[in-house]
């Protein structure tokens, strides 16, 4: 093995962690340097993980590193190790490219702030614990990142004290969060207990031969998968992400729910297929299915009810999770793979979506979706970005949330053709019906923060500069990128990442040394490998839409020349006339007390039992949301214990 | 061609928007009754819409009361070119027994150009008809002339 | 070169833009002429869409001073495009469709919100507060009809696949649910399915958008709604994506489940599938028209999310167990 690449992914985590202190140290002097160093510091991360790409996605290598060179000894590893296999370098390259974003980000829309040196240094903790946490081969060291991760990014939301909300939000977090981190802490003593080892590759090895006689393995399963479920805040966890994401900064938004949900969606995929490999035990597929799919549609309904620009977003982001979880949960080749896209879209057009809401709220000064309206004329480019994002979330064809939500369809589908199963079936319809939901609450955002009628004290707001477009522009881009080529997506990333949990035995192997894996019989893995065919193929027809688009749009807008003229003198010379104002009956503008303030009228009266209950249910109160919290512990470790 | 295949539709097609200004709404359902069975307005290519900015034809009945007057002038103003103006009955034309009231700013010729006016308290639907019927022609001169 | 000359054929003539134009305005014209008939009135010419598109055109169109010009004026256009791209991807003519792959259901699905998504986006972008109205109950009445769809769509999927002894991987393709009624006789006879497509019909109105259900453009309550504002050339567009959606969905509902028919013949089979198109049309659209009074906007979603979905949802069961 190449022996310099080896130590690559320790330079990732260390060039964050150092950047963070020295960061601290630099930027109470100069912001610049501070600044300097946090550029450079993610920078370098982000080259060490793309240079791992080629050995770890292309060649299929697996990189491991110990820790002060403490390799395992006669067959027991008490050394740390760090080990990148594809599924580890995947999530590293989704957290490495959020994090250059954020940063980048963060330069011009933190600037009305102070404390900056404390910002940067926790912004980049964060980012190192997260990249410790996907590359680590420790179970120990998991949950170390996990609390770095989880108080940082409590400190970053409360980080602008001053608005309404930002330590009450930052405290439930904390509170209903330590319950995940104290989950994962129990099961990692019970685990240990019972298998006398911290190493991923040796639990995975040594698991087959105790599991099923064991209770212990199974609560310790439990209190693992709500542990990391927390981190991703499934289904009962969700309210904390809504009143963390509502007033943390909007780069910090994006890291919380592009970066720390996916901890948990990695945490639950290495724990069901690696360490346990019981993902296709019926109990456990059950459970994750149930819990992904129930946080899907439960939050895109809470979305309706939102008033709050990025606490809207952020339910959608814990329904784009769901999805993840959903089809996390089936233990296909397929449903892993739709997963795992699903997985990096979101970050990609989440962030995107977090970020245009930082740039109305930089611009404005306001997330209230009653109270602003349309900004399209001040911020026409930021309107531009936010429909590629809304676009993408909702799945339309030519962007990437369309790609892999057709592979969540398809995976859903054939989970219940395959085992013959209506519970899949009714997941596969919960899908379909969220995706649409989804691209109504989003029609929502679009009527009220960007058309509609521009009030009157936004009348002078103008677009957000070069330095925080560009990081919407890389976003956006990749938005288009990865819809337009889901097949390169899928022969460069999914295929690989999917492999490295078909085979647990390399996994095994490269960490303990060859052959351990064969004297223990550990089994390949419980899913094959993802079949290259079930791609989506836009290509063909999407030169079609252009094409018709281009051709209809020539004939019919253009016109004669003529015409256009015209409109356009009548339009310079009758500026002050009735002519162009809005129709209402004849009446001046501003007399005009029609309008679409509950869009989802219809919906919500025919469902107003069930928001009643949900409307009780988010009570806002932090002593409510812990106990939700422990009832969910609760029922997973009853499932658990009955069952496995 | 195009052009000339438009300039055909468009007497082919007209749709008209109905302004009250006032009225007691006698003429109202008259118009209204233009579009149902018996007259069935419809066979050549009428439709009532919603909001002029889709009307090619503007039908206005009452007498311009002060209240409607400006609401008047701003929906006029909105209708596309090209566009005509009908009035219905004989409260916009001359007021008819309102006429000399306080609360009158009429006739709608001190607004607006008329183009065809259908006199009666209330016309008879086949009258109303036959005046839209010319509208059309003139909507159709209007277009010819729009486009030179 | 060859390859290119098919496209473009197929694109701008056959399945695509002048064969939908023409379905398009041949059935909306009929619908007229049916309603006026169920009414006791003459109705107007067979072609009378058609005048009325040429004439938008013909207007001048006024962009007010709160829409945003841009997405304003190329809303409808993008709309346009997809539906006529949907329209390549049905198979009407001997199971041959433009394109197909495995997802074409899916494709269709989406693009079939993609231009409900444009109507409302272009509404949004008029500024106009009665459009702002009218694009919250399109939205509303898109959620309802699309849990039945959805579940028909699943059932028809289910129904060609369960027997397919290939199994799984070619799920949506309408091309194999042409294929597999060519073999077993067109999915309406199979009694297990009836219920998926009676929803179907009851799908096809309010996805046109059609009266009974046109609550986002309810004329006399919030003046045409999502088209206020539109004049011109842009409404001419919304008209025509009006009048080849009707076609759409008719050609959509006999590839589902009329499909499989051939006589060997093309001439007769377009013929055959013209007087099915028209006979859909009398059916889904012409009769409710005629018969029902508008539904308020909850009302169409109880409709929907009750009846409908139930009558899809036997079928899906139905076909889930086999039968």
């Amino acid at each position: 093995m190449n022996t310099f690449m080896q130590n690559f992914p320790i330079l990732a985590i260390m060039s964050l962690f150092l950047g963070a202190f020295i960061t601290s140290l630099v930027a109470r002097h100069s912001q610049k340097a501070g600044n300097f160093i946090s550029a450079l510091s993610v920078t370098l991360a982000l080259g060490f993980i793309l240079a791992l790409f080629k050995p770890v996605m292309l060649d299929g290598q697996i990189i491991t590193y110990w820790l002060g060179g403490w390799e395992p000894v006669a067959g027991w590893a008490i050394g740390i190790c760090l080990e990148v296999d594809a599924l580890s370098l995947f999530f590293g390259l989704i957290v490495t490219v959020a994090v250059f974003v954020s940063c980048l980000y963060s330069f011009t829309y933190m600037n009305h702030d102070d404390a900056l040196p404390n910002y940067y240094t926790l912004f980049l903790m964060l980012s190192g614990s997260v990249l410790g946490l996907v590359l680590s081969g420790d179970l120990f060291n998991v949950f170390v990142m996990i609390e770095i991760m989880t108080f940082t990014a409590v400190a970053l939301t409360a980080f602008r004290t001053s608005y309404e909300g930002a330590l009450e939000g930052a405290f439930k977090y904390l509170a209903v969060g330590s319950l995940g981190s104290t989950g994962v802490l129990v099961g990692i003593a019970l685990l240990y207990s019972q298998l006398h080892t911290l190493n991923l590759a040796q639990i995975a090895a040594l698991m087959p031969v105790t599991q099923g006689s064991s209770v212990v393995l199974a609560i310790a399963f439990g209190f693992l998968f709500i542990g990391f479920g927390t981190k991703a805040f499934l289904f009962p966890f969700h309210p904390l992400a809504a009143d963390a994401h509502a007033v943390a900064p909007a780069s910090i938004s994006l890291m919380i729910s592009g970066v720390l949900t996916k901890c948990g969606v990695y945490g639950i995929i290495r724990l069901t297929y690696i360490l346990f490999q019981n993902a296709n035990r019926p109990v456990v597929s059950y459970l994750v299915t149930g819990f992904g799919a129930v946080s899907m549609f439960v939050c895109v309904t809470m979305a309706f009810n939102q008033h709050n620009f990025k606490r809207l977003l952020a339910f959608h982001s814990i329904s784009q999770v769901g999805y993840v979880i959903t089809v996390v949960g089936l233990s296909s080749a397929l449903g892993l793979g739709a997963g795992l896209y699903h997985a990096m879209n979101h970050t990609i057009f989440k962030g995107l979506l977090f970020l245009t809401a930082g740039a109305v709220q930089h611009q404005t000064g306001s997330l209230d979706l009653d109270r602003l309206g349309g900004l399209s004329k001040r911020m026409p480019k930021t309107t531009a970005l936010f429909l590629i994002g809304a676009a993408s979330i909702s799945g339309l064809p030519p962007f990437n949330g369309f790609a892999s939500k057709w592979m969540i369809y398809q995976a859903t589908f054939n989970a219940g053709l395959l085992h013959h199963n209506l519970f899949y079936l009714a997941v596969c319809v919960c899908a379909l019906l969220t995706s649409v939901l989804t691209l109504a609450s989003f029609i929502k955002v679009t009527q009220s923060v960007f058309f509609g009628q521009l009030p009157k004290e936004y009348e002078q707001v103008e677009e957000v500069p070069l330095a925080m477009r560009l990081p919407m522009w890389i976003l956006a881009v990749l938005c288009v990128v990865t819809g337009l080529f889901p097949s390169l997506v899928q022969t460069y990333l999914l295929t690989p990442a999917v492999s490295a949990i078909a085979n647990i035995p390399a996994y095994v192997d490269a960490a303990m040394g060859a052959g351990y894996a064969a004297d223990r019989s550990v089994p390949g893995g419980v899913i094959a490998s993802l079949p290259v065919t079930n791609t989506w193929t836009p290509t063909a027809w999407l030169a079609l839409l252009f094409s018709v688009t281009c051709a209809v749009a020539i004939v019919a807008i253009l016109g004669s020349p003529k015409d256009r003229q015209h409109e356009y003198i009548s339009q310079m010379g009758e500026e002050e006339s009735a002519k162009y104002d809005s129709f209402f009956s004849g009446e001046q503008a501003v007399y005009s007390q029609v309008g679409g303030s509950d869009l989802f009228w219809g919906f919500k009266h025919n469902w107003r039992k069930y928001f009643a209950v949900m409307h009780n249910w988010h009570s806002g109160i932090v002593n409510d949301y812990t106990l939700y919290g422990v009832a969910a512990i609760a029922f997973v470790l009853l499932v658990c214990v009955t069952t496995l | 061609m195009f052009e000339k295949m438009i300039d055909k539709s468009m007497a082919k097609s007209p749709w008209i928007f109905h302004i009250n200004a006032g009225s007691c709404n006698g003429c109202d359902i008259e118009l209204v009754s233009v579009l149902t069975p018996r007259y069935d307005a419809e066979r050549l290519g009428f439709r009532l819409t919603g909001t002029p900015r889709q009307a090619d034809i503007v039908v206005v009945s009452g007498p311009v009361t002060l209240q409607s007057r400006d609401r008047l002038i701003r929906t006029l103003e909105q209708v596309p070119q090209p566009r005509v103006v009908v009035s219905l009955g004989s409260c916009p034309r001359s007021g008819n027994v309102f006429k000399g009231s306080y609360a009158i700013d009429g006739p709608l010729e001190k607004w607006t150009h008329v183009d065809v006016s259908v006199a009666g308290c209330t016309p008879k639907p086949e009258a109303i008809v036959a005046a839209l019927a010319q509208a059309t022609q003139i909507l159709e001169q209007k277009r010819k002339e729009m486009r030179k | 070169m060859n390859i290119l000359l098919y496209n473009l054929f197929y694109l701008l003539v056959f399945p695509g833009l002048l064969f939908c134009i023409l379905m398009g305005v041949l059935l909306s014209g009929l619908d007229r002429i049916l309603v006026a008939r169920m009414q006791r009135r003459v109705g107007p010419p067979l072609l009378q869409n058609w005048y009325d598109f040429l004439k938008c055109m013909g207007k001048e169109t006024i962009i007010p001073r709160h829409a945003r010009r841009t997405v304003y004026l190329f809303a409808p256009v993008v709309g346009f495009g997809a539906l006529i791209t949907i329209s390549l991807f049905l198979p009407v003519l001997n199971g041959k469709a433009a394109f197909s792959g495995n997802s074409d259901l899916v494709v269709i699905l989406y693009l079939l919100t993609l231009v409900s998504v444009c109507g409302m986006v272009g509404a949004s972008a008029s500024g106009s507060p009665f459009a702002g109205v009218g694009l919250s109950r399109e939205m509303v009445a898109m959620i309802s009809y699309e849990l039945p769809f959805v579940l028909v769509m699943l059932s028809v999927s289910l129904k060609t696949v369960a027997l397919n002894p290939m199994g799984a991987p070619l799920t949506f393709s309408l091309t194999e649910i042409w294929n597999y009624q060519a073999a077993h006789g067109p999915l309406i006879c199979h009694w297990s399915l009836i219920p998926a497509a009676l929803a179907m019909l009851f799908v096809i109105p309010c996805e046109v958008g059609m009266h009974p259900f046109d609550v986002a453009e309810a004329e006399t309550e919030i003046c045409e709604g999502m088209l206020a504002e539109y004049s011109g050339k842009p409404l001419a567009v919304y008209k025509l994506t009006h009048m080849v959606k009707m076609y759409v969905m008719c050609a959509l509902f006999y590839v589902l489940f009329l499909g499989g028919l051939s006589t060997g013949m093309a001439a007769v089979d377009v013929v055959i599938f013209v007087l099915v198109c028209a006979l859909l049309t009398f059916l889904t659209m012409s009769l409710p028209h005629a018969v029902c009074a508008r539904f308020k906007v909850e009302q169409v979603f109880q409709f929907y999310w009750t009846w409908v979905a139930a009558l899809a949802l036997v079928s899906l069961v139905l076909v889930f167990f086999g039968l």
